[in-house]
C-alpha cells in the first residue's frame, strides 16, 4: 500500500511538479489549493504526511496546520514556502507545529531527500 | 544448404539416375536377348526332334515297302502310303523350322530329295505288285538296297543332329555369359549407386552438421544482441528517468525563483515608503509604486536617471559636508546614512520634504550598488 501524501498549495504549476516528483517515488498524492479543501480531504483520506505552504489564498497555513496537529498530533508535516525564516524562528517557533522547515528555493532532490527521512517508504 | 554442397548432390543423384537407367537398359536388353535365346533353344529342340521324327519316318516307310514285298495286301499298301504320308508330313516340319537357314535348309533338301525317290520307288513297287510283276518288284527293291538309302539318311540327320546339338551348346555358353553380364551390371550398379548415396548422405549430414554450428553460433550471437539490447534499453530508461529528473528540477528551480521573485516584489511593491534601487554611480534602476505616486513620474521617466536629479540633501552630516557629492561618498564608503532630511523634486516642480536612509548593497565585501528609503517627513509641514 503506498504511502498517502497531501500536498496543499494554491500555486497549481507548484503543485503539478510535486505531484509528478512524488508519483515517480510510489507515493499517492492528493491535492488542495486551499484550507478548506485540504481539511475536507484529511477527514475523508487521512495523510501519512502533510506538505504545505504557508501562504494560502484564504487563511495562513500555520492556523491550518495546527488544527491539523491538534487532531493528530503525531502527524508529520512539512512547510515548504517560499518565506524564508530565520534558524531561531524555525526552531523557537515553527518546529512545535511542523516537522520540517524548507524554503521554496530548495532542490527537488533535497525536498524528496527530506520527504524519505520524514516518510520512509 | 550453400550452393556448393546444393550442386555436388544434384551431380551425385544425376549420376544415381544415370547409372539406375544405364542398368535397366542394359538388364532390358539382356532380358531381351535372353527370351531370343530361350526361343531359339526351343527351335533347335525342336529341329533335333523333328530330325529324329523325321528318321523315324524313313525307317516306318522302308519297313512298311519290304513288308508291302514280302506280302502283297491292300493292308500293306495302305501301310506303305501311310508311312510315306508321315515322310512327307515330317519333312514339310523340318523344312519349315529350317527355312531361315541356310545350311540345315541345305541339308533338309537333301533328305527331301532322298524321301522322293524313297516315294519313286514306293509307287513303282506298288504298280509292279499290282501288275503282278514279281520281278520288277524284287529288281526294284535290289536298287534300291544297292543306293544304301537308308544309311545316307542316317548319316545326314546324324551330321544335322549333331551341328544342332553344337550350336546348343554355343547358345548355351553365350545365355549364361549373357546372363553372368546382367548379373555383374546390375550388382554393380546397385553397389555403385549405394556408395553414391552414402557420398549423398554424408555430404547432407555435414551439411547439416554446418548449419548446426551455424545456428548455435547465431543463436549465441543473437543472444549476445539481446543482451545488448536488454542493457541499452535499461541504460536508456535509466537516462530517461534521470533526465525527467532533471527537467523536473530545472522546471521547479524556475517555478521557485519565479515564485520568490514575485513574494519579494510584493513584498517591495506593498511598502508605502518610497524604495528606490540604486547603482554604484547613483543612477535609479528601480523603483517602488510608492515613488510614481508621490512623484508623478512614471518609471521610465526615473529609472537610469542619476538620484541626485530628484533628491537633494538638506541637512548634510557633518563627516560628508566637506564632499562635494555626499550620496556618492556613502556608498562609496560603504557606509550606512540614516534619517537625514532631504527635498524630494516632483512631476509639478515642487519639493517634498523627506526623511532619507541610504544602505549600501554588499555582495560579500563588494559594495554593487545602494537602496534608498524616503518617507515623507511630516514634520517639516
Amino acid at each position: 500500500m503506498p504511502k498517502h501524501i497531501l500536498l496543499i498549495d494554491d500555486e497549481a504549476p507548484i503543485r503539478e511538479i510535486l505531484v509528478q516528483t512524488l508519483k515517480t517515488k510510489g507515493y499517492r498524492i492528493s491535492e488542495a489549493a486551499s484550507a478548506a479543501e485540504a481539511e475536507s480531504l484529511v477527514q475523508r483520506d487521512p495523510p501519512d504526511l502533510v506538505i504545505s505552504d504557508l501562504q494560502l489564498e484564504e487563511s495562513d497555513g500555520l492556523t491550518m496546520l495546527a488544527q491539523f496537529k491538534a487532531a493528530r498530533p503525531a502527524l508529520p508535516v512539512i512547510l515548504l514556502t517560499g518565506v524564508l525564516f530565520d534558524r531561531e524562528v524555525v526552531r523557537d517557533t515553527l518546529s512545535k507545529l511542523v516537522t520540517s522547515y524548507l524554503p521554496k528555493t530548495t532542490p527537488l532532490a533535497k525536498i524528496l531527500e527530506e520527504v524519505h527521512r520524514v516518510l520512509p517508504p | 544448404m550453400n550452393n556448393q554442397i546444393v550442386l555436388r548432390l544434384t551431380a551425385l543423384l544425376a549420376i544415381i539416375a544415370a547409372i539406375c537407367i544405364a542398368v535397366a537398359v542394359v538388364a532390358i536388353r539382356n532380358l531381351g536377348r535372353a527370351v531370343a535365346a530361350s526361343d531359339w533353344v526351343n527351335h533347335t529342340h525342336a529341329v533335333i526332334l523333328a530330325l529324329g521324327e523325321m528318321r523315324a519316318a524313313f525307317h516306318a516307310s522302308d519297313a512298311a515297302l519290304w513288308t508291302l514285298a514280302v506280302a502283297a495286301s491292300p493292308e500293306n499298301e495302305a501301310g506303305c502310303r501311310e508311312a510315306l504320308a508321315s515322310l512327307q508330313e515330317q519333312l514339310a516340319v523340318a523344312k519349315a523350322l529350317t527355312r531361315r537357314e541356310p545350311a540345315p535348309a541345305a541339308q533338309i533338301n537333301r533328305l527331301e530329295a532322298l524321301a522322293d525317290a524313297r516315294a519313286g520307288l514306293t509307287r513303282d513297287v506298288l504298280a509292279a505288285h499290282r501288275a503282278g510283276n514279281s520281278d520288277r518288284v524284287r529288281s526294284l527293291l535290289a536298287a534300291a538296297t544297292a543306293t544304301g538309302l537308308p544309311g545316307e539318311v542316317r548319316r545326314l540327320t546324324e551330321k544335322l543332329k549333331l551341328e544342332q546339338m553344337e550350336l546348343l551348346a554355343t547358345r548355351d555358353s553365350e545365355a549364361y555369359l549373357q546372363a553372368q553380364t546382367t548379373r555383374w551390371t546390375v550388382w554393380s550398379g546397385v553397389v555403385l549407386n549405394l556408395v553414391l548415396l552414402g557420398l549423398a548422405a554424408w555430404l547432407v549430414r555435414d551439411d547439416i552438421a554446418a548449419r548446426r554450428r551455424a545456428a548455435a553460433v547465431l543463436q549465441e550471437a543473437n543472444e549476445q544482441l539481446e543482451a545488448k539490447v536488454r542493457e541499452r534499453t535499461a541504460e536508456l530508461t535509466r537516462g530517461n528517468a534521470q533526465l525527467a529528473a532533471e527537467i523536473l528540477e530545472r522546471k521547479w528551480g524556475a517555478q521557485a525563483l519565479e515564485h520568490q521573485l514575485r513574494y519579494n516584489e510584493l513584498i517591495i511593491n506593498s511598502i508605502t515608503d518610497l524604495v528606490l534601487v540604486l547603482t554604484k554611480a547613483l543612477n535609479i534602476s528601480r523603483i517602488n509604486p510608492a515613488v510614481a505616486h508621490l512623484t508623478g513620474f512614471d518609471s521610465a521617466r526615473i529609472v537610469n536617471r542619476p538620484l541626485p536629479e530628484f533628491v537633494r540633501i538638506t541637512a548634510v552630516p557633518r563627516h560628508l559636508q566637506s564632499s562635494a557629492d555626499p550620496l556618492g561618498q556613502v556608498l562609496k564608503e560603504g557606509r550606512d546614512l540614516h534619517d537625514v532630511a532631504a527635498l524630494l523634486s516632483d512631476r509639478q516642480g515642487r519639493e517634498i520634504p523627506v526623511r532619507l536612509t541610504l544602505f549600501p548593497l554588499r555582495d560579500g565585501n563588494k559594495v554593487v550598488g545602494g537602496v534608498a528609503i524616503l518617507r515623507t517627513d511630516s514634520t517639516a509641514a
